[in-house]
C-alpha cells in the first residue's frame, strides 16, 4: 500500500517533461498594473495575494499532503519583475540548453514578448542594481573576480520559525498582525504582511474546497476518505494549530508553497525538522496513531519536496546546477542545553528517506560529542545509499563560529542549514547567505601577471600583493552585495516570510529592512585548493630550486603549457610538488594563511541592515565556470580547466594519500571563521562501506572528522561504472541521484560537463 | 639506526583492526612466486622505471630528480624512528577513534628486527596499537624483542611440507614453526593466515597440515586471503619474471571449499583478513 502510493508519486513526477508556467508572471502583472502609486510592499502583498486567490491548483492522485505550486510537477516558474532580459534572451534557447532546460510554448513566448516584457522592462529589480553599480565592481564582475548572485530572482536562504508557526497557527498569527496594523496603521509592512496573510488562509480553504469536489466524485472508497481528510485538515489548519502529526505536514506545506509563490527563491529551507516536528509525532504515537501511517504521510511530504525546481538564466545554471532547491533538513544536533537532540523521528526521517531516495529533501545531520551510535551508524547506512544525502555538519565547530559572530549559546546550539551547506540560525536570521562568490585563484593570477616584467620579484612580495588585492576586491564585492541587498529591499520585500522570523512582527519591519534578529551576508572564497598547490609549486621551482625564472614559468602559463618543454614542465608541475590534501604542513599551511586573511578581511564589513559579512567556503557548482574565467595555473592546471570541487576539497586526482590526509589538510584551515558554512566532498568506492565493518570504520572515521573541527562532509559513493553507463543510457537510470556539491541531483539531468567531473571525482578513490 | 621502507601507506581498512597506517620495510629472505610486492624482496634501494607514468620524453637520464613524471623512481628510501614516528602519527586521531593503529609489513619485517622493536616500543610508549605481518623467516631473539610490544601478530603459513616450502620460497618450516609456538606460547595474539594460491598451497594434504598445527596451539581465528592479480604491474617495470602472470584467483567455490575445511577444525575463517 504505502509503497504503490510512493512508487505512483514518483512517477508523477517525470511523467511530462519540465515546462515554463507563465501563470505566477502574469497574475502578479495583472496586480502590479492596477496598483501603480502604492508602496511597493503593500504591491508586492496584493500581488502575492492575486496570486494566491487566482492560481490554478490542484490535488494529485495519490497525495496525501496537498498544495502544488504549479498544475505540473517541476513546472519553472518565471519572476520577470525580478529581471526580465535573461528570460527575453533565452526563450528560444531554454529548452535546449545543455543545463536544465525547460519546454516553453511557442503562444507562451509571444505573450512574454508581448505583455510581460514590455511591462518589466526598466522597472525591475536587475534595473535598480545595474543602475547604481559602479564601473569598478562591473569591471571586477566581468574579470570573473567576483560573480553577485540573487540579481535576478527573489532572495531566499532562510528557515522559518516553523515551530512556532505550527504551534500556534495561522490564524493566531493573523490575529496578531491585526492587532499590531491597528496599534500602527501607519506601518505598511503590517499591513502588507495582513493583506498576504488572509489571502494565504483563502488559499488553503480553495485546496479544502477542490478536496470536496474531488471527493464527491471519488468513487474509490478508500480514495473519497482520503479527500474528505485533506479538505478536514486544510480548512482546520487555514484557522487552528494542527494536533495530529498529519496536520502539522499539511500546514508546514502549504506554508513553503505560499512562501515560494511570494518569493519565488531558491532555499526557502526545512531547518530542524525532527526537532519542530517532534511533539506532533510523539502525541500520534502515544494516541496509537500506526506508525505506517505516519512514515506515510512523511514520505509523501519528502516527495512533494522535489515538485518545486528553480528556473534560472543558463549562465546561473551552470553555477547552481541541477536544481538545488533547497529543502535541507537538520537532524540530530543540540537541545538548548546542550544535550543529543537524536529522538526517534530524527531515525524516521533516515529510514523514510532510505524508501524515497530523491534530490530533495536534502537531509543532513549534525554531529556532536554526544551522538548516539546508532544514530551515527544509521547515518552512515544511508550514506551508503550513494545518494550523497545525508551530509554531515558538524557542531564541534559550528557552534563555536557563531559565538565568535555574537550569536547566543542557545541560538547557536539550535542553528541549522539553508540552500545547500549555508549556516543559518533557522527564524532568526537574513542572512544573504549565497549573496556573492570570490574568485580567489583569479586574484593569483592576476597578481603573477603583473609581476611578470618586474626584476625583484620574491614570493613574499607576491604574497603581499595577493593580500592587497584580496583587500581591494573584497571592498568592491562587499559594495556590490549591498547593493543587491538594497534592490531587494526596495524591489522585493516579502512580508508573508517576514512573518515567520524573529524580530520582524515586534521591530514591524521586513526582513529585507533589516527585521531579523541576525543579519548577515556571506561570501564565499573560492578556489584555495588550486591556489595552495600553485603558490606551492612556484615557491619551490622558482625560488628554491630556481630551476626556471619567474618569467618564464609566466611565459609557460600564457602559453598555456604549449610545446613539448612547457609540457613536460607543466607534468613536473603537476607531479614533483606535493598538494592540498595530502596533509603537507608546507602546501597546507598557504592556502590557510590566505583563506584566512580573506576571511578576516570579509568580516570588517556591514551591511544596510546592521549585520556584518560572513565568510564561506563552497562552490555548489560553481567551480566549473570560475574555472573557465582562469588561465593557466603553476599548479598544472590548463587555462579554463575546473577549479577544484567543493569549496575546501583537493583538486581532482591530487589527493594520492586517501581520505585520512584529506581531512589532516582540511583541518588546517581556521575552519572556526567561516561561519557562513564550507563544504568537502569526499569519495569512498563502494568496496570500502560493505558490511556492518564498513559502517563502523565510516562511523569512526567521521568521528574523525568531528575531532578535526572541520564543518562539512559529504559522499559519493557510486562507482565510476555505474556513471558511465548512465551517461550512455540515461533511459535506464532516471532515478539516479548523485552529490554534486552540498546537494544532489538527478544525474542524467546535469550536463556533460558536470556529469564527467561527478565520474572523475569518483574515480579517484583509494 | 635506520630502516629500509618502501612505503608507509595511510588509511588502511583491510589490514587489522580499525583504520591503520602500514609502514612497508623492505627486504625479504623468501621468494614466493605469487608475491605481489615484488619491490618488496631486494634489501636495496632499486631504481625503477614506472611505465603506466612514463611521458617518454626524447632524452631520458634516468635520474629521479630530472624525471617530471615522476616515472624514475628509487625504491626504498632510509627512515629513522623518529621519521616513520612523524609519519604515522599523523593519523592518530583516526586510530583513537576507530580503535586502529600501526602495522609493519613487508617484505620481511623480522629482516629489520632490532629497528622494529625499537619503533614497536616507541609507537607503544604512545599509546599505539600495534600489529606485524610476517612470515616468522627469521631470528627467534628479533621476534621476541618485538613480541614484547605487539598486541597482534598476523603469522603467514603458506606450505608446511619441509622440502617444498625450501625449493619453492626458500623457507625453513622448522625455524617459521618454532617461531609461531614461541609467540603463541608467550601468550601474544596470534593470527596465523593463509594466502590461497592456485596450484601451489590449496591442496588437502598442505591445508590439513596447517589446520593441524593451528589447533594443537590452540589458536580460534584463522584468516584466508585469496590470491590476487594486483602485483602484475610490479613485475613488468621491475624487468622481472613473474611466473603467476596467467594464474587466475581462485573461484568462490574453492575460497569456500577451504573456509569449510578449516571450520570444520572448529575455526572461525574470515576470508580478506580483517
Amino acid at each position: 500500500m504505502l509503497k504503490d502510493r510512493i512508487d505512483l508519486l514518483k512517477k508523477q513526477l517525470f511523467e511530462n517533461k519540465r515546462e515554463i508556467s507563465l501563470e505566477r508572471a502574469l497574475l502578479y502583472t495583472e496586480s502590479y498594473k492596477q496598483t501603480e502609486g502604492e508602496p511597493v510592499i503593500i504591491r508586492r502583498a496584493k500581488a502575492t495575494a492575486n496570486i494566491l486567490d487566482k492560481v490554478a491548483i490542484s490535488i494529485r492522485e495519490g497525495e496525501l499532503i496537498a498544495g502544488n505550486r504549479t498544475i505540473k510537477p517541476r513546472s519553472g516558474i518565471i519572476s520577470p519583475e525580478m529581471d526580465p532580459y535573461w528570460i527575453l534572451k533565452e526563450l528560444d534557447t531554454i529548452h535546449a540548453r545543455p543545463q536544465d532546460p525547460f519546454y516553453i510554448s511557442e503562444e507562451d513566448k509571444k505573450i512574454y514578448r508581448e505583455e510581460l516584457y514590455p511591462y518589466w522592462a526598466g522597472r525591475s529589480l536587475k534595473d535598480s542594481i545595474n543602475g547604481k553599480l559602479r564601473d569598478e565592481i562591473k569591471e571586477a564582475i566581468s574579470l570573473n573576480i567576483f560573480k553577485l548572485n540573487q540579481t535576478d530572482k527573489g532572495q531566499g536562504h532562510i528557515i522559518m520559525d516553523l515551530s512556532s508557526a505550527l504551534n500556534n497557527g495561522l490564524g493566531y498569527v493573523v490575529e496578531r498582525v491585526k492587532r499590531l496594523s491597528k496599534s500602527h496603521p501607519e506601518n505598511d509592512f503590517y499591513r502588507a504582511a495582513l493583506i498576504v496573510l488572509e489571502a494565504s488562509q483563502r488559499h488553503i480553504l480553495r485546496y479544502a474546497k477542490l478536496a470536496e469536489q474531488y471527493a464527491a466524485r471519488e468513487e474509490n472508497e478508500t480514495r473519497r476518505s482520503e479527500l474528505l481528510e485533506i479538505a478536514r485538515i486544510s480548512s482546520k489548519v487555514s484557522r487552528e494549530k494542527p494536533d495530529s502529526f498529519h496536520e502539522a505536514c499539511q500546514l508546514f506545506w502549504y506554508l513553503n508553497v505560499i512562501a515560494q509563490y511570494e518569493s519565488n527563491a531558491s532555499s526557502i529551507s526545512t531547518g530542524r525538522f525532527d526537532q519542530f516536528m517532534y511533539s506532533f509525532y510523539k502525541k500520534d504515537i502515544e494516541k496509537g496513531v500506526p506508525l505506517e501511517y505516519i512514515k506515510e504521510v512523511l514520505e509523501c511530504l519528502w516527495i512533494k519536496m522535489n515538485d518545486v525546481v528553480l528556473i534560472r538564466s543558463e549562465e546561473s545554471a551552470r553555477y547552481f546546477a541541477g536544481f538545488p532547491t533547497g529543502y535541507t533538513v537538520a537532524l540530530g544536533g543540540l537541545t538548548p542545553s546542550g544535550r543529543s537532540a537524536v529522538n526517534e523521528l530524527s531515525y524516521l526521517c533516515l529510514e523514510t528517506y532510505q524508501d524515497v531516495l530523491l534530490p530533495q529533501p536534502n537531509l543532513a545531520v549534525r554531529l556532536n560529542e554526544f551522538i548516539e551510535r546508532p544514530f551515527l551508524n544509521k547515518t552512515v547506512e544511508t550514506i551508503r545509499f550513494g545518494t550523497g544525502i545525508p551530509q554531515i555538519f558538524n557542531d564541534e565547530v559550528i557552534v563555536p563560529g557563531f559565538l565568535n559572530r555574537g550569536v547566543s549559546l542557545e541560538d547557536a546550539r539550535d542553528y541549522a542549514i539553508v540552500g545547500c551547506v549555508e549556516l543559518s540560525i533557522p527564524g532568526k536570521t537574513y542572512g544573504l547567505h549565497d549573496i556573492a562568490l570570490f574568485n580567489l585563484l583569479k586574484v593569483m593570477e592576476l597578481t603573477l601577471k603583473e609581476f611578470k616584467y618586474s626584476r625583484d620579484v620574491t614570493y613574499e612580495k607576491i604574497i603581499t600583493r595577493i593580500k592587497e588585492k584580496i583587500d581591494h576586491y573584497v571592498s568592491l564585492m562587499a559594495e556590490g552585495s549591498n547593493i543587491v541587498d538594497i534592490g531587494h529591499r526596495d524591489y522585493a520585500p516579502i512580508p508573508f516570510l517576514s512573518c515567520f522570523v524573529d524580530d520582524c512582527l515586534s521591530k514591524g519591519m521586513d526582513v529585507t529592512s533589516g527585521g531579523a534578529k541576525y543579519n548577515f551576508s556571506g561570501v564565499q572564497g573560492i578556489g584555495i585548493a588550486n591556489l595552495s598547490d600553485s603558490l606551492y609549486a612556484l615557491k619551490k621551482i622558482v625560488f628554491e630550486e630556481k630551476r626556471i625564472s619567474f618569467e618564464e614559468l609566466i611565459n609557460a602559463l600564457d602559453s598555456n603549457f604549449e610545446g613539448e618543454e612547457y609540457e613536460k614542465l607543466r607534468i613536473r608541475l603537476i607531479n614533483k610538488y606535493d598538494k592540498y590534501g595530502n596533509d603537507n604542513d608546507e602546501v597546507d599551511d598557504i592556502g590557510s594563511d590566505i583563506l584566512r586573511h580573506y576571511n578576516l578581511q570579509v568580516e570588517k564589513y556591514t551591511n544596510p541592515r546592521g549585520g556584518i559579512f560572513t565568510p564561506g567556503s563552497y562552490t555548489v557548482s560553481a567551480h566549473v565556470p570560475l574555472g573557465a574565467a582562469v588561465g593557466a595555473t603553476p599548479d598544472g592546471r590548463k587555462a579554463r580547466e575546473q577549479l577544484a570541487d567543493g569549496g575546501l576539497s583537493p583538486m581532482v586526482g591530487r589527493d594520492r594519500l586517501g581520505p585520512t590526509a584529506v581531512l589532516k589538510s582540511v583541518s588546517k584551515l581556521d575552519n572556526y571563521l567561516t561561519s557562513n558554512g564550507s563544504l568537502l566532498n569526499v569519495k569512498f568506492s563502494p568496496k570500502t562501506l560493505e558490511g556492518q565493518e564498513g559502517i563502523n570504520k565510516m562511523a569512526n572515521y567521521l568521528l574523525a572528522f568531528m575531532k578535526l573541527k572541520i564543518q562539512h562532509i559529504q559522499f559519493n559513493v557510486i562507482s565510476a561504472d555505474t556513471l558511465r553507463d548512465a551517461m550512455l543510457h540515461p533511459e535506464n537510470y532516471k532515478g539516479l541521484v548523485v552529490r554534486v556539491a552540498g546537494y544532489s541531483a538527478f544525474f542524467i539531468e546535469l550536463s556533460r560537463e558536470i556529469q564527467k567531473d561527478i565520474i572523475a571525482r569518483t574515480e579517484h578513490c583509494l | 639506526m635506520k630502516a629500509l621502507i618502501f612505503n608507509i601507506q595511510r588509511y588502511c581498512i583491510h589490514d587489522g583492526e580499525g583504520i591503520r597506517t602500514v609502514v612497508f620495510f623492505k627486504g625479504c629472505p623468501l621468494h614466493c612466486p605469487w608475491c605481489s610486492n615484488p619491490e618488496s624482496q631486494s634489501y636495496k634501494p632499486e631504481k625503477v622505471r614506472v611505465n603506466s607514468r612514463c611521458i617518454h620524453c626524447s632524452f631520458c637520464s634516468m635520474d629521479p630528480d630530472e624525471c617530471p613524471s615522476g616515472a624514475i623512481e628509487i625504491f626504498g628510501k632510509y627512515y629513522t624512528i623518529e621519521d616513520i614516528i612523524k609519519e604515522v602519527m599523523k593519523d592518530s586521531i583516526f586510530y583513537n577513534t576507530s580503535g586502529g593503529g600501526v602495522t609493519l609489513s613487508g617484505g620481511e619485517v623480522l629482516s629489520q628486527a632490532p629497528f622494529a622493536a625499537e619503533l614497536l616500543r616507541e609507537l607503544k610508549r604512545l599509546g599505539i596499537d600495534t600489529a606485524i605481518e610476517t612470515s616468522g623467516q627469521g631470528s627467534t631473539e628479533g621476534l621476541k624483542a618485538m613480541a614484547e610490544n605487539l598486541d597482534t601478530i598476523l603469522f603467514d603459513l603458506k606450505i608446511m611440507d619441509a622440502d617444498r616450502a625450501a625449493a619453492v620460497l626458500g623457507a625453513d618450516v622448522r625455524l617459521i614453526e618454532s617461531n609461531l609456538r614461541m609467540l603463541v606460547e608467550s601468550g601474544k595474539h596470534v593470527i596465523p593466515r593463509i594466502p590461497l594460491i592456485p596450484g601451489y598451497n590449496m591442496d588437502e594434504e598442505n591445508l590439513k597440515a596447517i589446520a593441524r598445527l593451528v589447533k594443537e596451539l590452540g589458536l580460534k581465528e584463522i584468516h584466508l586471503l585469496p590470491f590476487h592479480q594486483y602485483g602484475k604491474g610490479k613485475y613488468e617495470f621491475l624487468n622481472r619474471k613473474y611466473q603467476l602472470k596467467d594464474v587466475k584467483p581462485p573461484s568462490e567455490g574453492e575460497v569456500e571449499r577451504v573456509r569449510n575445511l578449516m571450520e570444520g577444525y572448529g575455526f572461525k575463517a574470515v576470508v580478506g583478513g580483517l
